[in-house]
């Protein structure tokens, strides 16, 4: 188990870079994180079936000046080991995935909140990057970059570590204490998560025409899909 | 008048290269002020190599506040550095060049936010999600072209325009029609989430098995998106509304 714990630290690390410091080509996205995260702890089909719904969870809240948004990438790290690790204990039943995305809201608050720290230090690096420069050392803007670079990365790490541990927990000691029965009354909420993920697209996707575009797809293809399990 | 030589290929390669870290050491003071200064770094170290002095100015007024979109910063980023050869070959004074940054950064966060986080993600994740259903892997590739294309390329050929200066920018913003573009994304990811929500709601619908179910269904799905979308805009956020379901799921086990 080790090791899984050692390449989700890593494979986390990278991912947390991509999500403010370096590059975002979208290696962040939950559905990515989920899926390395569910593949590392041995389900990757567990881990992409939480990722895709907790993809949009949080898509209307940009990423703009200095607001932060919910740490949607350590949710996801969360909740890609806690379903690759219930998926063989318990199936992954509508109430083990509700639950498992339920949960996963903790840890994009608590992500956020050490996305600000980080930010916060990186202040000082910068402050003592300009005297640096002041002085004449010209060099100090590249080691002040790598220094803000190596927080972010850590900070990644740490997260990464503490958030898939956490979900192994949840998926080894919380969800087989509740018995098959509950875990059906627990399912009862889980056609609402993604509707809520297809709100947020809904929501940062107004145009005059998203109203009656969005919903005569949602009941052409709600009949599609009806149809074809009826069918057959 | 001084001589300076153009940027060499290899600085207009390690500057572009570089443009990626522009958010590396993002704090609440500058933002990204030390990522547009590393940026910008090798382009300053050819164009005042024989003059450490100027090369320190130079430098200083890179680290002075700055954000915009970070893809849309390859833009200015091109430009400044169009703007700095000028400078230090005495062709420009060197003040216009944080005027011309502090000018543009507004607009490109505008037009870059409504058109990557507002438009182009959205759509890029929707159809990631939908395609995961299938295949996981099919889902991320979907995903990440989705995003990728037209960002590496806004990040390339927006870099490229800047180079051209300030005129070559603006050619460029107007030639790539970003909001119409923005409008199209958003019409796309709205066609995308409503048959995200169609299918999701179809499968459900079908466990029931009667017609009647499955209008009932339909219709609270339609009244529940209507609803998170009323609450989004009272500023209720995502993490309020699973909280308040963690909720209601711990009385359902209580009971």
């Amino acid at each position: 188990m080790a090791w899984r714990f050692l390449l989700a630290g890593f494979l986390g690390g990278l991912c947390y870079l991509d999500r403010t410091a370096a590059c975002q080509v979208m290696l962040h996205r939950p559905l990515v994180v989920a899926t390395l995260m569910g593949a590392v702890f041995g389900n990757s089909s567990a881990g992409a079936a939480v990722g895709a719904v907790l993809e949009l969870f949080y898509l209307a809240r940009l990423p703009v000046g200095a607001s932060v948004p919910p740490d949607d990438t350590g949710a996801a790290a969360f909740a890609g080991a806690a379903a690759a690790v219930a998926a063989p204990s318990t199936g992954l039943d509508g109430g083990s995935f509700t639950a498992v995305l339920l949960l996963a809201v903790f840890f994009a608050e608590t992500g956020r909140v050490a996305d600000r720290f980080v930010r916060k230090i990186n202040g000082r690096i910068a402050h003592i990057t300009l005297e640096s420069v002041e002085k004449g050392d010209l060099q100090a803007v590249e080691h002040g970059l790598q220094a803000g670079l190596t927080l972010f990365a850590l900070s990644g790490v740490i997260l990464s570590l503490a958030f898939t541990g956490a979900g192994v927990s949840v998926a080894k000691y919380l969800l087989p204490n509740f018995g098959p029965g509950s875990r059906m009354e627990f399912s009862v909420l889980q056609p609402v998560l993604p509707l809520l993920g297809a709100a947020s697209v809904y929501s940062c996707s107004r145009t005059e025409r998203t109203a009656a575009v969005f919903f005569l797809t949602m009941a052409m293809v709600f009949g599609i899909t009806l149809f074809l399990r009826w069918a057959g | 008048m001084t001589a300076v030589a153009g940027l060499s290929r290899d600085g207009r390669r390690r500057v572009w290269l570089r443009q990626f870290l522009l958010q590396g050491c993002w704090n609440y003071e500058g933002m990204q002020n030390v990522g547009f200064a590393y940026s910008i770094l090798p382009a300053l170290r050819e164009f005042y190599a024989d003059r450490p002095e100027e090369a320190l100015k130079a430098v200083k007024r890179h680290l002075e506040f700055f954000n915009t979109q970070p893809a849309m910063g390859a833009v200015i980023l091109g430009a400044a550095v169009r703007l700095e050869e000028k400078a230090a070959a005495g062709e420009t004074d060197s003040r216009a060049i944080g005027t011309f940054k502090v000018g543009l950064m507004g607009s490109m966060g505008a037009i870059g936010d409504a058109f990557f986080w507002g438009a182009l993600r959205p759509m890029a994740s929707v159809a990631g999600a939908i395609l995961a259903l299938f295949h996981p892997l099919v889902g991320i590739a979907a995903l990440l072209v989705l995003y990728n294309t037209t960002h590496l390329s806004v990040r390339f050929r927006g870099f490229e325009a800047g180079m051209e200066g300030q005129e070559g920018a603006i050619a460029w913003l107007r030639k790539a029609a970003l909001n119409i573009k923005t409008e199209d994304r958003k019409l796309g990811a709205a066609i995308l989430g409503g048959a995200y929500a169609g299918m999701y709601t179809g499968r459900f619908a079908g466990m029931g098995g009667t017609p009647l179910f499955a209008v009932v269904m339909f219709l609270a799905g339609v009244a529940l998106v209507q609803l998170f979308t009323v609450l989004f805009r009272k500023a209720v956020s995502p993490s309020e509304i699973l909280s308040f379901l963690l909720l209601v799921g711990v009385l359902i086990l209580w009971q």
